[in-house]
């Protein structure tokens, strides 16, 4: 599927905010059909158990842009104009999916396996969304989460 | 008000329930016939949650006390409620929908069989608010109830064995169905939700021995797929054709939601089935300028067929997300002393609809919470008269202050008919909002949103009530407050005695003329459920209920949740202490004299 045919046809529909046209940008700056994009490749996970013997082969994926604030500023708006705020709320402190802002991660929180869960998508109803957003914008999503993560002190752990 | 509508005396007490048998519009309201069971989700085909059972009364309800309970093992919100047919109670837990059948005859009522069905765990995240389901309906020896993941069910009521399983829905487009399917004649009606993901919403029917499609109807749409037919479709207000399509821009409409999620009604002698449809999608309605037909209306449909009879929108053009699912309830009214067959419907948008249920003939309509978003419903035109400073979209910033919220004055939980006190008994929210919308695309498969509602208590504090509403008169007759939105069903009983379980784990009965409680216990997480009332096999008087705190609270309210430790969440900010007093958790409750 040609992805840039179907965002024209949004664009077209659809009187854009600011916010989905710099996403759009975004996109067009760092899009390639989505057959020519390779997967990333496997991560291993801390809370997988370890068998022991030679582990799995596994790469590790570094946020080229980690810690750019205007990566995780452009994050924010990808994070409103492709609905992530729909299931994860506003702030992505969670809604009818988890929360994603209170420093807990089920799938893990590194770069590479946050990378992972917006492409491939998750079990449960996250959708894979390596097939729509090119690598470029999935990192930018990836900074704006590692943004709004409490600092290890402040982790919630009571509230009552 | 340009009428005064008025019970006659007479009348009322002769009420009969719409879709009941000739005989039963005869027999006096004081003495009520009822079999003892449960056998579909309103108790009748009218909706009315009314059990004639009477052993319970005012006098003696102090001494009711919890006879048997079961763990459903299942942490979702539990709405709906049992079925009890013959000496088995049947229940249908939340995702992963399992079903229960509990012998009655036996002591601690083991199980006769558990039926677990394979679903799709996709669904859970395509499921807007929790992954609720809303029951299941008996009819002719079969059960029939939706998986959350777009499937509808037949089983042996006996055996538990599966008779057959037809995929009405699809994840990938937003649709799901926690709704409970009704059974008329030769078949089962089933309807999608998915308002918050784009879905074109419909409904199903199926053939009640095969499970095949016969039709589908369509909220949206050209009238061949509303089925709007010529000369049969005759609605009261709305002339003309292709009113589901030119109501939208362009084909906004493929993607405009009017899901079906909530209960359907019967009435036999019109051989009509009612429901109500949900939002139009997305939320912010520049997207979408016109009038949104079929979105938030009440459809009137052959069941054999599907085609419409006639639609009625209650709230045009919705700015605030005011679905219209909540039940239909067919009673017979005496109307400027004019008998009427009625349609009583307390919608979200705050106000209660009095209807004739044969024309679609709005006949009165009054607020039942506060409202501020219109200022009245014209009987004339059947159209809201709207305060424009409480319109939204995206280009009008956060509007403050409207009332009631997108909860509704009333949401999913229904309300009880008692033809004895002729009163409704309904379970209300107290709350205001401020909205906020943003343009959205649409991305199959993801919310079509896009807003920012925060809440607030409405006059009083109180964020619910549960009310007595006179809807001859259009007023409320007495109320208990609630420090939460009530979000239980009532049941009323033959006993004089209503029921109803509250957001904070209480489960309650109330004297119905008074609304005096009588009886409170708590049963451990807060009650989304509807109580039903059974007579057991040993001949003494039930009530049964769900507790399991969910649905939309499952959401906003996440630090209710204990069950996963990767997902932590604040307090939400209307009601920061909800979860000192409920955890999440589904637990079966009998309770008995």
């Amino acid at each position: 599927m040609d992805i840039r045919v179907v965002v024209a046809s949004r664009e077209s529909r659809v009187a854009r905010t600011m916010a989905a046209t710099l996403a759009l940008h975004i996109m067009f700056a760092g899009m390639m059909p989505a057959q020519q994009r390779s997967a990333p490749p496997s991560v291993s996970y801390d809370n997988h158990v370890d068998a022991g013997g030679m582990a799995p082969p596994a790469g590790t994926l570094e946020n080229p842009l980690k810690g750019d604030k205007q990566a995780a500023e452009d994050g924010a708006k990808l994070f409103s104009s492709f609905n992530c705020d729909g299931c994860h709320g506003g702030g992505a402190v969670g809604s009818e999916g988890p929360s994603l802002a209170d420093g807990r991660w089920k799938y893990g929180g590194t770069d590479g396996e946050i990378y992972h869960s917006i492409f491939y998508g998750r079990p449960r109803g996250m959708p894979a969304w390596g097939g729509t957003l090119p690598p470029d914008a999935i990192w930018r999503l990836v900074s704006y989460l590692e943004s709004q993560q409490p600092k290890r002190d402040t982790l919630s752990t009571t509230s009552w | 008000m340009k009428s005064i509508i008025g019970l006659g005396v007479a009348l009322a007490a002769a009420l009969s329930f719409g879709g009941g048998s000739p005989a039963d519009a005869q027999r006096p309201a004081s003495a009520p016939h009822d079999d003892g069971q449960w056998t579909m989700p309103g108790k009748d085909y009218a909706s009315t949650r009314f059990s004639g059972l009477a052993q319970i009364t005012a006098g003696n309800a102090k001494r009711l006390h919890p006879v048997w309970s079961f763990s459903t093992g299942v942490l979702g919100g539990h709405e709906g409620q049992p079925l009890v047919v013959g000496n088995t109670m049947y229940v249908v837990t939340p995702y992963p929908n399992v079903v229960y059948a509990f012998d009655l005859t036996k002591e601690g009522y083991p199980l006769r069989w558990k039926y677990r069905p394979s679903v799709n765990g996709a669904a859970i995240g395509i499921a807007c608010c929790d992954v609720v389901n809303r029951g299941a309906f008996y009819a002719n020896g079969r059960l029939f109830y939706n998986l959350l993941d777009g499937h509808t069910v037949a089983l042996d009521a006996a055996t538990g064995k599966e008779i057959w399983k037809t995929k009405v829905a699809d994840l990938n487009r937003g649709e799901t169905t926690p709704m409970a399917p009704l059974v008329v004649k030769d078949r089962v009606i089933v309807g999608t939700s998915g308002g918050e993901f784009g879905v074109r919403g419909w409904v199903k029917g199926l053939d009640v021995r095969t499970g095949n499609l016969v039709w589908t109807g369509y909220s949206t749409g050209p009238d061949a797929e509303v089925l709007a037919k010529p000369g049969t479709f005759q609605p009261y207000y709305e002339k003309g054709t292709e009113l589901a399509q030119k109501s939208w821009p362009g084909d906004t409409w493929k993607n405009g939601g009017a899901p079906v999620w909530g209960w359907m009604s019967y009435d036999a002698e019109l051989d009509l089935i009612y429901y109500g449809t949900g939002n139009p999608a997305p939320w912010n309605t520049e997207q979408r300028p016109g009038e949104n037909r079929w979105a938030t209306s009440v459809m009137a449909r052959r069941p054999l067929d599907g085609a419409l009879r006639w639609a009625y929108q209650f709230t045009p053009a919705d700015n605030w997300d005011f679905d219209s699912t909540q039940e239909m309830i067919l009673v017979d009214l005496t109307v400027k002393g004019k008998p009427r067959k009625a349609l009583v419907h307390f919608d979200k948008n705050g106000f209660v609809y009095t209807m004739d249920r044969a024309t679609g003939e709005l006949l009165l309509a009054e607020p039942y919470v506060q409202v501020n978003w219109a200022r009245r419903i014209d009987l004339e035109t059947g159209k809201p008269d709207v305060d424009s400073s409480k319109t939204t979209g995206a280009s009008k910033g956060t509007v403050k202050d409207i009332c009631p919220t997108l909860e509704g004055g009333k949401n999913q939980q229904p309300a009880a008919f008692s033809p004895i006190t002729r009163l409704f008994y309904v379970s209300t929210s107290n709350m205001c909002m401020d909205y906020s919308v943003a343009n959205v695309s649409y991305i199959a498969g993801t919310p079509y949103l896009g807003a920012t509602t925060p809440y607030k208590a409405g006059p009083g504090g109180n964020l619910g009530a549960f009310i007595a509403y006179d809807a001859a008169r259009g007023k409320k007759v007495w109320e208990i407050k609630e420090p939460y939105p009530v979000w239980s069903g009532a049941l009323a009983t033959g006993g004089d005695v209503v029921f109803y379980g509250t957001l904070d784990g209480w489960f309650k009965a109330a004297d119905a003329r008074s609304g005096k409680v009588l009886y409170k216990f708590k049963v451990g997480s807060g009650v989304i459920g509807n109580p039903i009332s059974f007579k057991g096999p040993d001949g003494k008087q039930y009530i049964a209920l769900y507790a399991g705190f969910g649905g939309d609270w499952g959401l906003l309210s996440g630090d209710v949740r204990s069950d996963d430790p990767d997902d932590v969440r604040p307090p939400a900010s209307f009601m920061p202490d909800i979860a000192r007093h409920t955890s999440q958790g589904g637990i079966v409750w009998i309770f008995g004299l």
